[in-house]
């Protein structure tokens, strides 16, 4: 006979509601932050939480093919891409900071604004005569992808505006598990493997972006108008 | 069988250019591989016809009217780009363009990477339009930017690489809203018997459930996919990126870009127009359809009228057909739907023609820029120039060309459905890039002779060139049977009926 609390729906909730307010918070924590190695971080961290969400659930639905997305989550977020981005910072020698064009105190008040709207958007998913895992969970997810946005257009680096790409799409991620337990597998293949190398090519842009205008602020690539 | 084939014989394209060490293995590679391409793309267009649709691996694989047509246009452009491309890389090479390495190491590099991920940027087209998974769908839409964003940095200058960052960035942002929409939509079928299964996200699957998916899922999904696929599509106000990857990847790689890419983006549109009419009636994507479909027809206006570069020109230009392909897509109806399919057809064959000529005069004159194009490209290069002029006319919709026909049956279907409004739009912006191409491209080519020198002849480039002019001049008279089933199957798609 297995363990009876390992199985408890109430509890599996709690677990799953807790990692996505700290996959929340280092979303904000992503918004305020002013240097890149951190921001590389604190975008690894919250992809960790995001697989422990993703085995969690496949823990209590007795969903195998989530236990795959997990894994991949940790290999290809958690430890191949931010080992990427470190290494290219270490390579162009940039150490500085990101210098948002709203500042931080504003921002994060935004990105409270957003994780609002959020909340109000994933009500009209609710529906309380299905029983599932993923209530807190969707909001948390459509939070993630509006505050995702509002960094891409906050920062001038174009490192940061990948993680921030990249934090918008572990919203996405967030939103797959807790409306439908995860797409099929073939398809959460596919994202990855996307995922992966859209890091790479958008890697090597920033390198050569670096390399061709000793600096990485996008606003200076305005050379192309009309 | 068909559908492997198709699949398989561009990535073995690619492995071969990518291992070959020789130019010439690369170019009989490439040009060999779309050939073999399009023969697949005819046959399984014959084979649709026949069976009304294709399907194999338990329907992952899914080929109907609308995927063959798209599939047959790809594969022919392609074909053309890669005989163009011979000519056109070999050019480069000898002016230096590609690198001024003396050992020729640094020119090869680059050829490798052109005839290298041209086939894999084909195979990534080729899938959106066999995949019937809808997540699959997106992987392959995602997968054309990544194949396609080093092509926009071919030539390694400033303005390339900015292009491409453009490219990627938002391409980047536009894809994820349609990972969200894909996302929503399957939500929106998953208490549908079965899908928990692969099957779940089934286009075919779900469109034969389309009235019983989950409304507000549906209509929240829909708005996301017209952002994420419009940005590919390059609908205003989301068509930045478009003008600037357009004027900086290699001329054959435009053309693909500006035709081939369109339509794949559009099909994907397309595939969940048909899911949200079926679960929310016409009226509700037609109308976001038209409000996105008019603003790009719009917005392309003025900036056609003051363009002073002749590839960004075209550029805006595609985004004008866009437009109107999604206001036609917007319309709906047999009618409607009809003069989608003809139009997407007409642009995919004039449009990457236009582009090919643009090529050429770059080449010749070095510049993009109507004012540094001392003399008239009709003296320098006689066969270009007409050719030029000839697609010029044809795209901006004067008869006889056939483009004429797809616009003027797209308005029909406007005054018809009772869309006023829409129909004198369309009119009042056609007549704008009427003007405005006409005046550029008129002075361009038959401006007042220079002291340019005359071209030499160009087999290659002038080959490709004629063929698609022939096809062009063809169809404007003749559809063939065969062809014009097709296009009337796909149109029955689309419309449903």
């Amino acid at each position: 006979m297995p363990i009876k609390p390992l199985y408890d729906m109430q509890l599996g909730e709690r677990i799953v509601t807790l990692m996505a307010a700290l996959v929340l918070v280092l979303q904000i924590a992503m918004v305020a932050q002013r240097w890149i190695v951190a921001h590389i971080r604190i975008f690894a961290a919250q992809s960790f939480f995001l697989a422990a969400i993703a085995a969690t659930i496949a823990w209590y639905n007795h969903a195998p093919h989530i236990y795959v997305v997990a894994a991949l989550t940790l290999i290809v977020k958690v430890m191949l891409v931010p080992i990427l981005f470190e290494r290219l910072v270490k390579r162009v020698e940039i150490q500085e900071e990101i210098a948002p064009i709203i500042n931080v105190p504003i921002s994060v008040v935004i990105a409270g604004g957003l994780t609002l709207v959020g909340y109000v958007v994933a009500e009209s998913f609710y529906r309380p005569e299905e029983p599932g895992l993923g209530h807190n969970a969707l909001a948390v997810a459509i939070s993630l992808f509006l505050i995702g946005f509002f960094t891409m257009i906050n920062r001038r680096k174009a490192l940061t505006q990948v993680l921030a790409l990249l934090s918008l799409e572990n919203g996405l991620f967030l939103a797959a598990i807790s409306l439908t337990y995860g797409m099929p597998l073939i398809v959460e293949l596919g994202v990855f493997f996307d995922v992966l190398v859209a890091a790479m090519v958008l890697g090597i842009l920033v390198f050569r972006i670096r390399e061709s205008f000793d600096s990485m602020d996008v606003s200076r690539l305005r050379r192309l108008r009309g | 069988m068909l559908l492997v084939a198709l699949l398989l014989v561009p990535v073995a394209t690619a492995a071969v250019a990518f291992a070959a060490r020789r130019r010439a293995v690369m170019e009989a590679a490439n040009v060999a591989g779309f050939g073999l391409v399009f023969l697949i793309a005819v046959a399984l267009a014959a084979e649709v016809l026949r069976a009304g649709s294709v399907s194999l691996a338990d329907g992952f694989f899914y080929a109907d009217a609308l995927s063959a047509l798209v599939i047959l246009l790809t594969a022919s452009v392609t074909l053309v780009c890669a005989t163009y491309a011979v000519g056109y890389l070999r050019d480069d090479e000898r002016s230096g363009a590609l690198g001024d390495d003396e050992t020729g190491a640094e020119q090869l590099a680059q050829l490798r990477m052109y005839y290298a991920l041209t086939p894999l940027f084909v195979f990534a087209m080729l899938f959106v339009a066999v995949a019937n998974n809808l997540g699959v769908m997106w992987a392959a839409v995602e997968a054309t930017t990544l194949a396609s964003v080093f092509l926009v940095t071919f030539y390694g200058k400033i303005t390339s690489i900015e292009a491409a960052w453009k490219y990627a960035i938002i391409g980047g942002v536009g894809l994820s809203m349609a990972l969200f929409g894909t996302i929503l939509a399957y939500y929106a079928g998953h208490r549908l018997a079965g899908s928990d299964a692969l099957a779940g996200l089934n286009w075919s699957v779900l469109a034969s459930h389309a009235a019983e998916l989950d409304r507000p899922s549906m209509r929240l999904a829909f708005v996301l996919i017209l952002l994420g696929y419009g940005t590919k599509a390059g609908l205003a106000p989301m068509h930045t990126w478009k003008p600037d990857a357009y004027s900086e990847a290699p001329v054959p790689s435009t053309a693909i870009l500006s035709s081939a890419l369109l339509n794949c983006a559009l099909y994907a549109l397309i595939r969940f127009y048909i899911l949200t009419r079926g679960c929310l009636g016409a009226e509700y994507p037609g109308r976001l359809l038209l409000l996105f479909g008019l603003l790009s027809m719009g917005v392309a206006v003025p900036f056609i009228l003051v363009q002073k570069n002749y590839r960004r020109l075209l550029a805006y230009h595609t985004i004008d057909h866009a437009g109107i392909m999604v206001t036609a897509l917007g319309i709906g109806g047999a009618l409607g739907s009809l003069g989608l399919m003809l139009h997407m057809t007409f642009h995919t064959i004039a449009k990457s023609l236009l582009f090919l000529c643009a090529g050429n005069v770059s080449q010749h004159f070095r510049t993009d820029l109507f004012a540094k194009v001392k003399g008239s490209v009709l003296r320098a290069m006689p066969l270009t120039g007409v050719v030029f002029l000839m697609a010029m006319l044809a795209i901006v919709g004067m008869p006889p060309f056939s483009l004429f026909q797809s616009e003027f049956l797209i308005l029909r279907a406007a005054f018809d459905g009772g869309r006023v409004l829409t129909g004198v739009l369309f009119v009042l912006f056609g007549t704008g890039v009427f003007t405005g191409a006409v005046l550029h491209v008129g002075s361009l080519i038959l401006g007042p002779p220079g002291e340019a020198a005359v071209a030499a002849r160009r087999p290659w480039r002038d080959g490709s060139l004629v063929a698609l002019a022939a096809v062009l001049v063809i169809i404007g008279f003749w559809v063939p049977a065969p062809l014009l089933e097709l296009i009337r199957a796909a149109a029955r798609v689309v419309s449903g009926q």
